[in-house]
């Protein structure tokens, strides 16, 4: 993890274009979706593809707050995160009794609802075209870099941490068999609320954010295919595991911005690599890395 | 004698098929009891129904005196009744202290185990009670099947319960693992454990109990000890066949 700050800080000093450092910001933002994703559905069981209603929501509150009352980033940041927060108390607190297709059929619908109202409300969120003119964070792209850079450390140790922790314990205990974790005496439903929560609290200061960097804020955000990437990224990277999500998203959105060459062929592409790499490693990248890691040091997984 | 749990008319049916019909039972402090009865007899769906994972159709389930019929699962634990189940099916991915745990985080182990004794510690005491603490790194799936019935009587056993419910605790195990399980169970029971056990295996339960309640179709057709319960005849015709065990 230090090695990897290191890394992640020090990047910039070896990479100076301007849209490479672009670049690595998107993989911040992404890394910091999947791994909130994760926390919600890589450790409970439960997947999720309501994400973007946590994204998107967090992201048009921080513009219409910036654009109606002129609050800065620093106010928006925590204030898109609390409205995320109170969302995950509400779309947890409505599926808690659900359990597989019928939880990702009601997450999927929040988000549908959300990236709806965006068109249906355009007169206050600007349609298709989105909100303009946000206040940026930074005023220069080494600065967006390390603002985001500083952002994705922080959530990936406190997740870390979090998922070490008893929290995480009894979270995987729920994932694995929420009969038996009930049967010891563990309030499931609390824990998943809470789960919830932080995974909508960290997924909308991500959101916010990004449209503060970008300084416009859009339907996409809302757009069900956000949900769909953060899922991708967790899977692709491992789900579970905080670490995961974090080779995941980096991996996806270079690949991602690698192909933009291919014009049309881009998805494509793109889609056969997620297809193979799930295929090649079905429990995800560090499941191969640490099986790889574990045969060259000579130990039994 | 404090008696602890109290079955009232109880009642329960699925799409109409009756599973536990005016079912009582009363369970006092320090009792062994066993239930059996033919396969679909209600047995599990009983202790469904007293660990709340079951809602009752109708009647009064009293613990102590209050009525804890329509508790959550987990408050019926931090209550003070704890069971196994079944089918064994515990955290795969989870080592062997990671599992004993769990319990550990629920509010009643947090309430009375002094907060200086940490979870892990806690895991590793009862881990070594059963035997089991050599193994308490090895992940779930890699357990033979009777040291996972252990690692699940562990687990219910963590919390301290006043009542262990205990689901067919012998399904499955050879010999030797029936004698360490009747072991625990008789070790258990000397230090003031009240318990009841639902099994198939009469006679590894009939040397265990004091009582035996006898379930056929939903109704107890039979209480007593265990000698007069293998001569009874509603017994012998509903669940032993013609001849005894």
């Amino acid at each position: 993890m230090s090695v990897f700050s290191a890394f992640v800080l020090l990047a910039p000093v070896a990479i100076s274009n301007q849209y490479y450092r672009e670049v690595l910001f998107l993989c911040h933002y992404y890394v910091i979706l999947a791994c909130s994703w994760d926390l919600l559905s890589g450790y409970t069981g439960n997947i999720s593809f309501g994400h973007a209603f946590f994204i998107g929501g967090a992201g048009y509150t921080g513009a219409l707050l910036n654009l109606y009352l002129g609050w800065g980033p620093w106010v928006t940041l925590p204030m898109g995160g609390l409205v995320a927060a109170l969302s995950g108390l509400l779309v947890g607190s409505f599926t808690l009794r659900l359990r597989g297709p019928y939880f990702a059929a009601v997450t999927f619908c929040f988000a549908c609802m959300l990236y709806k109202w965006t068109m249906i409300g355009w007169k206050v969120f600007g349609g298709e075209e989105g909100l303009s003119g946000i206040d940026g964070i930074m005023k220069t792209t080494l600065g967006n870099y390390f603002f985001s850079a500083i952002l994705m450390l922080v959530v990936i140790f406190f997740l870390y941490f979090l998922s070490r922790s008893s929290f995480g314990l009894i979270l995987r205990s729920i994932g694995e068999n929420e009969t038996v974790s009930q049967g010891s005496g563990i309030n499931t439903t609390f824990y998943k609320i809470v789960a919830f929560v932080l995974s909508g609290f960290i997924a909308g200061v991500a959101g916010v954010m990004y449209g503060h960097v970008q300084m416009h804020v859009g339907p996409e955000m809302a757009h069900d295919s956000l949900s769909v990437l953060a899922l991708i990224m967790a899977v692709v990277g491992g789900m579970g595991s905080i670490i995961g999500p974090v080779i995941g998203g980096y991996l996806l959105t270079i690949i991602n911005e690698s192909l933009r060459f291919m014009g049309e062929f881009r998805l494509l592409i793109y889609s056969i690599a997620v297809i193979a790499v799930v295929f090649f490693a079905p429990k995800g990248l560090l499941d191969i890395i640490m099986r790889a890691f574990h045969h060259v040091m000579g130990q039994k997984r | 004698m404090e008696l602890f749990l109290e079955i009232k008319k109880l009642n329960k049916a699925f799409s109409g098929i009756r599973a536990v019909l005016d079912f009582d039972l009363s369970v006092n402090k320090g009792d062994l009891i066993g239930i059996i009865g033919p396969n679909g007899a209600g047995k599990t769906t009983l202790f469904n129904m007293i660990t709340s994972f079951i809602r009752a159709d109708s009647g009064e389930i009293l613990f102590k005196g209050e009525n804890i019929t329509y508790l959550k699962p987990f408050q019926i634990v931090n209550r003070g009744i704890s069971r196994t189940f079944q089918l064994v099916d515990l955290f795969k991915e989870m080592t062997v202290l990671e599992t004993i745990m769990i319990p550990c985080f629920s509010k009643r182990v947090r309430n009375y185990k002094h907060r200086e004794e940490k979870p892990r510690i806690i895991a590793m005491k009862v881990l070594e009670e059963m035997g089991m603490s050599h193994r308490y790194h090895e992940l779930i799936k890699n357990l033979a099947f009777g040291e996972l019935r252990l690692v699940d009587v562990a687990r219910a056993m963590i919390t301290e319960p006043d009542i262990l419910l205990l689901d067919e605790p012998f399904s499955g195990l050879d010999i030797e693992g029936a004698g360490v399980l009747s072991k625990v169970i008789q070790q258990m029971h000397q230090k003031g454990e009240t318990m009841v056990i639902i099994e198939h295996r009469l006679r590894d339960l009939m040397k265990l109990v004091g009582r035996v309640v006898v379930i056929n179709f939903g109704q107890k057709i039979a209480e007593g000890a265990p000698d007069e319960i293998i001569k009874n005849e509603k017994v012998i015709t509903a669940y032993l066949g013609k001849g005894k065990e």
